[in-house]
């Protein structure tokens, strides 16, 4: 990857997609009730129970922009894994679970700890992932989240933890 | 400068010296479990490695304590791929109705003082009984960490909650931790460590203890830390443990909070259906009646539980339109209740057991379903609505000595009002 398309991967274009506090991923995002069903299914599914014209709305690319303690209760790793599938390209939110924090770096899916009181379902967003700013454009507005730690970011790069440790076998 | 448990078991295996909150560090663990619950995240996750090999596997445990026993025929075709996965790599295993991982791990010796345990369940908080760091993970930590034996964490703050004083009689662990429930709220410790001490600690026995860390999980706590003292060691030793490596808080750590908590004027508590952080005395829970009263999970499910069970039920006879069911957290505590008499004590009142797991705290192993409308008082830790498979149904959550006392009256009754209820070991 040459110097100016790893400075292009670090910036994420979408459209937001508003959700409130304490969304449960397990319950809106995850087959913990749905074991049988394969990854598409799941996908085709996740947050309608929140907004049922998401599913319509939604675009590959888009960002999923919530507020408290985002991913709570048990939050199953494959959560982060729909959100891959789906193509959503960051999750902007004022807190998130520990766990689905977790599970999302390890999955290559970037969380964002951000205040999102500004944002609206529709705002494109620009993200810089290295120095954290948040460009809301249509409204001019900057915000600045909680950089993520160089470490973590390392994860990301890679698209995940398992692939990190393909390329950094002595971790 | 000083620094906290989690800031020193984290710095002891990761640069060699304590690191502070808010670093990332990768640290070496010393040992890894996986149950049914998660085996398939983990086994997908491995399956997209192009290496065989997992060096790390003999550390690991492979634990089948939620669909125990198999509610579908699913679920024991997960338990088939498990038993094929330990022999290929040569994990431990722990088969059907051995009993819940949190319980085995300590129970057989993987766990000692000032280790890093790492496991796909949030309660792994309970190890931190032990003065070890136990973390919550899912499958792709799990397979990379069975590569590598390695885990990243980011340094967690720590929340000081000093127990002064002793429990008074009929309370417990248990009470402790809804009572921070109804002070921090629902995973209000997210992210944080919890580090207890005080002569409340002190004077607890391990089963307590280890109600004590793996509660923790419902405050959100990351680990739940106690320091170690003869109590830990004797019982470490008693089953086996490794030399332990005590690792102790300095009296200067940084703290991101302080808590005093009135130990003695605690009472007896319940939290309401569907919210564990909704907390009233169990005295003045309105006389609520209830249907169903299931004591177990890897909270309240050790023997310290059924003797506070048989203790209450001795002599008396389990309310009419009640059942009673006892889900002992292993196989070894099931058999120390039955050489106790204890199982005698509670069948004779008309309750029931059921071999040891995760049992009824989860609906997903459908071991206990509640009716619509029946009101169901559990030792267990959560009670999101539609936990134990029925929406309709609704969930109390209290300790074993007022789950017991509860199914006596056949309404939520607070433990000291029934012979027995006060009972301690000593």
């Amino acid at each position: 990857m040459s110097e100016q398309e790893k400075k292009d991967s670090l910036v994420l274009k979408g459209c937001a997609h508003l959700f409130g506090n304490e969304v449960n991923t397990d319950i809106h995002c995850s087959n913990k009730y749905m074991l049988d069903k394969d990854i598409a299914y799941v996908a085709g599914q996740a947050f309608k129970q929140l907004d049922p014209s998401f599913q319509e709305r939604f675009q590959s690319g888009d960002v999923i922009v919530a507020g408290k303690n985002f991913g709570n209760s048990s939050s199953r790793e494959y959560a982060a894994q729909v959100m891959r599938y789906m193509g959503v390209s960051a999750v902007l939110a004022s807190s998130f679970n520990r766990g689905f924090f977790r599970n999302s770096i390890n999955n290559g899916l970037p969380v964002i700890e951000c205040d999102t009181k500004d944002i609206e379902t529709g705002d494109h967003l620009e993200i810089v992932l290295d120095t954290g700013l948040v460009n809301v454009t249509d409204k001019g507005l900057t915000l600045q989240s909680t950089p993520l730690p160089r470490e973590v970011m390392a994860i990301l790069e890679a698209g995940g933890l398992l692939q990190y440790l393909r390329q950094n076998p002595n971790w | 400068m000083g620094f906290t448990i989690a800031e020193k078991i984290l710095g002891l295996h990761s640069t060699g010296e304590p690191v502070t909150a808010g670093q990332v560090v990768v640290a070496g663990i010393d040992f890894l479990m996986i149950h049914d619950g998660r085996a398939l995240g983990a086994l997908a996750a491995y399956k997209q490695l192009e290496r065989q090999d997992l060096p790390f596997a003999s550390k690991t445990a492979l634990v089948m304590d939620h669909y125990t026993p198999p509610p579908t025929a699913h679920t024991a075709d997960i338990h088939i791929a498990m038993r094929s996965f330990s022999k290929t790599h040569g994990t431990v295993l722990y088969d059907e109705n051995s009993g819940i991982s949190h319980q085995l791990l300590p129970e057989n010796g993987h766990v000692t003082c000032g280790d890093i345990v790492m496991a796909t369940d949030s309660h792994a908080s309970s190890f931190g009984a032990f003065n070890s760091f136990g973390c919550g993970i899912e499958g792709t930590d799990a397979v990379a960490a069975m590569i590598s034996g390695k885990c990243w964490f980011k340094v967690p703050e720590t929340v000081k909650v000093i127990l002064n004083g002793s429990l008074p009689p009929g309370v417990w662990a248990k009470d402790i931790t809804l009572h921070l429930l109804s002070i921090f709220g629902v995973e209000g410790c997210n992210y944080k460590a919890i580090e207890y001490q005080g002569e409340a600690v002190a004077t607890m026995g391990m089963d307590d203890r280890v109600t004590l860390c793996n509660h923790s999980a419902e405050l959100g706590a990351k680990a739940a830390l106690l320091e170690a003292d003869d109590t830990t060691k004797s019982w470490l030793q008693a089953h086996g443990a490794c030399e332990p490596h005590p690792v102790s808080a300095d009296p200067d750590a940084i703290y991101s909070r302080k808590i005093k908590i009135d130990t003695p004027a605690l009472e007896p508590l319940v939290a309401r259906a569907h919210q564990i952080d909704q907390i009233v005395k169990a005295g003045e829970a309105g006389g609520e009646s209830i249907q169903l009263a299931l004591i177990g999970s890897c909270t309240n499910g050790r023997l310290s539980d059924i003797r506070q069970t048989a203790a209450i039920l001795e002599g008396k006879k389990v309310a009419p339109g009640v059942r009673l069911m006892v889900t002992p957290a292993s196989r070894e505590v099931y058999l120390a209740a039955v050489r106790e008499g204890l199982v005698e004590t509670i069948m004779e009142a008309g309750g029931s057991f059921a071999s040891a797991g995760c049992g009824p705290c989860i609906g997903i192993s459908q071991r206990y379903i509640p009716g619509s409308n029946e009101r169901v008082i559990s030792s267990a830790n959560r009670n999101n609505k539609g936990r134990l498979g029925n929406p309709e149904a609704e969930i109390w959550i209290g300790s074993a000595a007022t789950v017991a006392a509860s199914a006596v009256t056949g309404h939520i009754t607070d433990p000291r009002e029934i012979a027995g209820g006060t009972w301690r070991e000593v």
